[in-house]
């Protein structure tokens, strides 16, 4: 074997890298541990033992399966939710030449910008109202005792279907961009030949629609997946019942009890936790760059 | 490409789909308590509590209270920092769906929710409960409103004083007497500084203590100070006299000769390292506190107990700044209805068995309290609470704040004006200024006095 | 057919854009213009004003200026963009963008090392560095630096500020890495090739070529980053809720404590639409810099 010797500049970048990497992921190294030593503390140290009790728990005890169920659920239907009408919406913005396609951009653009936490009031309070509204309709249609069920699932303000739409709203603008360049670069010969065929009403337009938008929509999915799923505020503001509470939330207030927490318990729930983003970050590595970059090439 | 993502997605839809069928499955398992009673869907009144004490106390009361009254009782656990039970109660009371029953712990914070609407009036069904005579007085003045109707019940009562290492003070030869007035206690602190190198004294102060800053610090010498209440019959505050600065000058002693401890005030959860750790080990020799302490944060709850707590710690009344001296009685574990309660009347009928005295016996014994009602003193397991029987017998003896409206926003005031000071950012008239600043621009100028 | 097939193509695309509308409109532009109404009244969560808030005209801007607290946020939040964003972020970015653009073994390790902080939620990040930071001698980064001589000290209280740019810029070098990655793709080999040629040494070729091809990049992740900097908020909060004494209430938090911890709903949204403001001009600029286009 020849020993290559390496230049200097190659030298730095090695030793800069690692250093990178280091830095990078030493903070993982604590949680992983954590995670399956029995004797679980805040501080980093080598188990003594290696169990799997600690994410079995998560699993079994009441609170870890709620979490995750609740994070699903939602999550999952922002998701939906953004891919089919940011599906639409992008699709509509590329293929369009009216004149308020560039203002749409444009207000697009200006409200990806706009801080979640500056909007967070008005939005409460918008919908504390939409909330007493749908309140009103569902005490009128349900018996009084089920009431509180049939509120958390669509409140606006502690239900599911206001946290839904809420973090849809926030991950659309860029699902829509996504859409929309993905759609740019999309021939449209397919599109015009199925409507010479006479192709009239959406169904076939979305049968050969649909598939060539596959890779763009599966970005825009992802990419709102793990926006949504790591969002914090959101739940944060609008759900209070233990019974709805979402992962971030779940993982904090357990934290908060100062006098019993179980790091080891914890750190098994943010691996849990942690997990399907990654893997998510991971699939839409590739549309990351385009994402990142959109817009700089246009 | 068009595959792999699409590979790719359909096996991270599978995972999703497997874990949330699991998820559900299991979670079917659990089957609701509702109908457990009669085979009628019995109503379920929902209680917010928070500290696992309190809801250890609340627990020990709900088995006879829901055969009492043919109810389901759900307890909800809210975050333990106050300022975040209170966050929570008030955005889901704003909200509309709060619980059925809550506790207000500081009574600060109960006219404010009263003006806000947030509760519902029960004059009638109080004064038609056959523990409403048995209220100490000072109970029955904290339970009633500005405009004389009941918004709440105030069921157990916080006796605050200065609380002392007994057995440490002997030991370096400080006197335990009971310091005469401000400047004989600041003497005090300056020794115990002097002789021990220790702190002297701790009041609680700045922006992480949340309320805790102006109900267990500032408030305590009020009584004793040139402006002896607050709160004016005319609904507005007293904040612009002497008595509040000389307050104000008493914190910036302690906390510029530090004799008190600082760092851990400028942090989240302040009282933690001070209380529970300070003055345990000796570091720190005397704080605010109240009768609590002699079980849950010294005592056999403690995580860290002083050693025969009773001998070792003792108490001095509040002297005033001139001689006198007074002890603080405020109201503790405040319930009131959400005005908004689906099952009004019967959340009110939860609400006075959670008064009577078997529950507030319960509370005293896991928390350190005293029972707002005088024949509490006749519950066996009350007399075996030795440490605060005496306390009991003293409260007609106490003195209390009158709380109005606007309160919560002096709370906040005075920890910000504290927060100030303990950052060494002004002086006494400096810290009152901000807090009138603070009272005059949430409330209007016409507020302050 | 009633409609010819440009009508008809034209009012379906507005159809298709309905929904995007509806949930963009409720949920993100009312809000916002509802910012500026809520601004100008005395709206809370308790008191008397919890059930009847009323119009105050300029009171919370007024107040907004001669409180300290307010201008401590900004003060903190320029510090933490400027530190973490503009300087940390980037300057980690760019030099793992320029080290991995050349013959490396094991690229995907670093490039997945790299990408890891960015791609947990922000609870799990601010929770692991929790274990990094608070503790005083026990946590990690004291053990650490120990080894160097330098004193434990619970880091989350003495250097609050530094940390949590330490922890943002953690997070963010994998953004800044993606950008200029592809910035620097654009530029051509034969430029490299040509300076190599004339021979330019790497410091040179550094400064004087790839920089200024780069300024259109770096310009746009300057404008992006700020604006997602400012934005802001778990993992901050969850590191040090606002950091003792407010050393750490980027504006984010600050405008939460105000509105759910102070009950202050009128004055947090005076402070939003401040942020708002700000927002909206950068975002202003970046929609020109891309020029949008039909």
């Amino acid at each position: 074997m020849t020993l290559r010797k390496f230049t200097r500049a190659e030298a730095t970048a090695y030793g800069f890298l690692a250093v990178t990497l280091l830095f990078c992921l030493l903070p993982f190294i604590w949680v992983v541990l954590a995670s399956v030593d029995p004797n679980a503390s805040l501080f980093l140290s080598l188990p003594k033992g290696i169990t799997a009790d600690h994410f079995v728990k998560v699993f079994t005890a009441n609170n870890g399966r709620r979490w995750f169920f609740n994070s699903l659920v939602t999550v999952g239907a922002t998701t939906a939710v953004v891919v089919v009408v940011g599906g639409m919406g992008g699709y509509a913005l590329s293929r369009t030449n009216a004149w308020w396609k560039s203002p749409f951009l444009y207000a697009i653009i200006l409200v990806r910008v706009l801080p979640p936490t500056a909007l967070i009031v008005p939005l409460y309070k918008f919908m504390l109202f939409a909330n007493g509204l749908m309140g009103a309709v569902v005490r009128s249609v349900v018996p009084p005792d089920s009431a509180r069920s049939a509120m958390q699932i669509c409140g606006f303000v502690d239900g599911y279907l206001g946290l839904i739409l809420v973090l849809s709203a926030m991950q659309l603008p860029l699902a829509l961009w996504i859409i929309k360049t993905y759609f740019d670069l999309t021939p449209k010969d397919y599109e015009e030949a199925a409507l010479m065929d006479g192709a009239n009403g959406f169904q076939r337009m979305h049968r050969i629609l649909v598939p060539l938008a596959l890779p763009g929509l599966g970005a825009a999915g992802l990419l709102t997946f793990i926006g949504a799923w790591g969002d914090f505020l959101m739940p944060l503001t609008f759900i209070s019942s233990a019974e709805l509470q979402l992962l971030p939330i779940g993982l904090f207030r357990a934290f908060q009890r100062a006098n019993t927490i179980d790091y080891g318990y914890l750190s098994a729930l943010a691996l849990l936790y942690m997990l399907p983003a990654v893997v998510a970050f991971g699939l839409a590595r590739r549309f990351l760059i385009q994402t990142f970059t959109g817009g700089i090439k246009g | 490409m068009k595959a792999t993502v699409l590979r790719a997605g359909v096996v991270v839809g599978l995972i999703a789909g497997a874990i949330a069928a699991a998820v559900v499955i299991s979670r079917a398992r659990f089957g609701s308590r509702e109908g457990a009673i009669s085979g009628v869907s019995a109503p379920t009144i929902r209680i917010a509590e928070h500290r696992q004490p309190r809801i250890d106390a609340l627990n020990k009361s709900i088995p006879r209270i829901e055969k009492q009254l043919g109810v389901v009782i759900e307890v909800v656990e809210y975050p333990a920092p106050e300022k975040d039970y209170l966050s929570k109660l008030l955005t889901e009371l704003g909200a509309g769906n709060a619980p059925d029953l809550f506790t207000a712990n500081f009574d600060a914070d109960v006219p404010d929710m009263v003006s806000a609407g947030y509760l519902a009036v029960i004059t009638a069904e109080v004064k038609a409960w056959e523990g409403y005579e048995k209220l100490f007085e000072v109970a029955k003045k904290l339970s009633i409103g500005a405009d004389g109707q009941i918004y709440a019940l105030d069921s157990m009562l916080l006796v605050e004083q200065i609380y002392f290492r007994r057995d440490l003070l002997d030991k370096a030869g400080i006197s335990t007497a009971q310091p005469a007035n401000w400047k004989d206690l600041l003497d005090r602190a300056r020794e115990i500084k002097a002789k021990t190198g220790k702190y002297g004294l701790l009041l609680p102060a700045g922006i992480g203590w949340g309320a805790g800053g102006f109900t267990e610090g500032f408030a305590l010498f009020v009584a004793g100070s040139k402006t002896p209440q607050i709160a004016n019959d005319d609904g507005t505050l007293n904040l612009n006299g002497e008595g509040v600065r000389d307050i104000f000058g008493l914190y910036k002693s302690l906390i510029d000769e530090d004799l008190m401890p600082i760092k851990p005030l400028l942090g989240p959860e302040p009282w933690v390292i001070p209380k529970y750790t300070m003055f345990p080990a000796g570091d720190l020799m005397a704080t605010t506190c109240g009768t609590w302490c002699y079980i849950y944060d010294w005592g056999k709850d403690s995580k860290n107990p002083v050693p025969d707590v009773t001998k070792n710690v003792g108490t001095w009344a509040v002297p005033g700044m001139d001689g006198g001296s007074s002890v603080k009685i405020s109201g503790s574990n405040i319930w009131a209805v959400n005005a908004n309660s689906a099952h009004l009347n019967l959340t009110k009928k939860v609400l006075l068995a959670l008064c009577s005295v078997d529950s507030t016996v319960a509370y005293a014994q896991l928390l350190g309290n005293i029972p707002a009602r005088r024949d509490a003193a006749d519950n066996k397991d009350f007399q075996a609470m030795t440490e605060l029987v005496p306390v009991l017998k003293n409260v007609d003896n106490g003195t209390y704040l009158k709380s109005a409206p606007g309160f919560s926003v002096v709370s906040e005031g005075v920890a910000r004006a504290t927060e100030a000071l303990l950052r060494k950012q002004t002086d006494a008239a400096g810290a009152q200024a901000i807090l009138v600043k603070y009272v005059k621009d949430l409330l209007g100028d016409n507020a302050v006095k | 057919m009633a409609m010819t097939y440009e009508t008809r193509m034209a009012w379906q695309n507005r159809m298709l854009l309905v929904p995007a509308m509806v949930l963009l409109g409720c949920f993100i532009l009312i809000p916002a213009a509802a910012a500026i109404y809520i601004s100008f009244t005395n709206a809370a969560l308790n008191g008397f004003a919890a059930s009847h808030p009323q119009f105050v005209g300029l009171k919370n801007y007024v107040r907004l200026f001669s409180d300290e607290g307010f201008w401590n946020s900004l003060i903190v939040t320029f510090y933490f963009v400027f530190g973490s964003s503009i300087v940390g972020q980037f300057v980690l970015g760019l030099a793992s963008a320029i080290a991995l653009s050349r013959p490396i073994a094991f690229k995907p390790v670093f490039n997945a090392a790299i990408l890891l902080p960015n791609a947990v939620p922000e609870v799990v990040a601010g929770f692991i560095w929790i274990s990094m930071l608070g503790g005083g001698k026990y946590s990690t980064l004291s053990r650490i630096v120990g080894l160097f001589g330098i004193a434990p000290q619970n880091w989350l209280e003495s250097v609050p500020l530094l940390m949590i740019i330490v922890v943002n810029t953690w997070r963010g070098i994998a953004f800044a890495m993606i950008l200029m990655t592809s910035g620097l793709s654009a530029v051509p080999a034969e430029v490299y090739e040509a300076a190599r040629m004339d021979g330019a040494t790497p410091s040179q070729i550094f400064w004087r070529i790839t920089l200024p091809l780069l300024r259109p990049t770096i310009f746009l992740y300057m404008l992006v980053s700020t604006a997602g900097t400012i934005a802001i908020f778990g993992l901050i909060y969850t590191l040090t809720r606002g950091g003792p004494g407010g050393a750490t209430e980027i504006i984010g938090i600050y405008i939460y404590n105000q509105s759910f911890t102070a009950y202050q709903l009128g004055y947090g949204s005076a402070v939003a639409v401040i942020v708002l403001g700000v927002s909206v001009a950068i975002g202003a600029i970046y929609a020109r810099v891309l020029k949008v286009q039909v």
